[in-house]
């Protein structure tokens, strides 16, 4: 999706982030962080803005350095993603995040799209925090996902290919595999 | 042969573009060293390492469905200041909401 999406976005003004979470990285996955590393795919992709620069100096030499604070990144965000035509922020696998930082995160992103309206969102996650999403994100659009039947086809061609031990494979299996299996799931 | 004035003048010339080679080579570390500590101080997480992840191991055209849908269509197309500016996709674990692999 975030390939489609740099796809339709090149040679425009157009920028695509991605952040994927992960239960294993709670710790460093804070919301001042993920926005971080909003920022930091686009000052890789266009340079570093030169107020950027500026925080980072002065932050270096006034506070003896001290790291960035979310409402600092927040504004630093809103600066760095006002000039673009418009930027997408896929975000995969929210309900990762522990519920302090989902929240915090979600209240942020509200916040900016409020001052930058070229901004879109994509969340995936788990169907829990739908209530979560729709509190910030009234208007959200909702989209069930589930593998289709043809997804699951490739997804056992492409298995049985790789297959370790082809010799317990005959004809028949194969054929009863890739008949039962997409069966079940869709009735899943 | 080169005269001893033009052989000075020469070497005159190419210690300055020397110089000015080097000090363009010393400008270009220290931003670059700057650049990779601005990038470090905006956060240390590598999202796009995980992306190249994803890349490498997803299977071709599976989930296409999802960019085929009007609601995406319509995501990537819609208006500044409308409402419908988030797309949440929602499932359970391994459906496919990250890739399939």
């Amino acid at each position: 999706m975030i390939d489609n999406l740099h796809d339709q976005a090149r040679g425009r003004d157009i920028a695509v982030v991605g952040i994927y979470c992960d239960f294993l990285a709670q710790q460093e996955q804070s919301t001042t962080n993920i926005l971080g590393a909003i920022l930091k795919q686009l000052a890789n992709r266009g340079g570093i803005p030169e107020h950027i620069r500026e925080t980072y100096r002065k932050s270096k030499n006034e506070f003896g350095h001290r790291g960035l604070r979310l409402p600092d990144i927040v504004e630093i965000l809103k600066k760095t993603i006002t000039p673009l035509q418009r930027i997408f922020v896929c975000v995969d696998a929210l309900d990762e995040l522990t519920p302090k930082h989902r929240r915090e995160l979600l209240k942020s992103l509200q916040e900016i799209v409020r001052i930058s309206p070229n901004m879109r969102i994509l969340l995936t996650g788990r169907p829990h925090i739908d209530d979560e999403v729709m509190e910030y994100f009234s208007k959200a659009v909702r989209m069930p996902v589930s593998p289709t039947q043809d997804d699951i086809r490739s997804y056992l061609k492409m298995r049985l290919g790789v297959d370790t031990t082809p010799k317990a494979m005959d004809d028949k299996l194969r054929a009863d595999i890739m008949r039962i299996i997409p069966e079940k799931i869709s009735e899943m | 042969m080169l005269s001893g004035r033009q052989q000075v003048t020469g070497n005159i010339n190419s210690f300055n573009a020397w110089t000015r080679y080097n000090n363009i080579i010393n400008i270009t570390a220290e931003q670059d060293a700057e650049r990779d500590q601005i990038l470090q101080w905006l956060s240390p997480l590598e999202p796009q390492q995980r992306h190249e992840g994803v890349r490498t191991n997803r299977l071709d055209c599976v989930g296409n469905w999802a960019l085929e849908t009007d609601q995406f269509r319509k995501w990537c197309d819609v208006q500044d200041g409308c409402a419908e500016l988030v797309l949440f996709y929602y499932g359970n674990p391994g459906v496919g909401k990250t890739y399939i692999r």
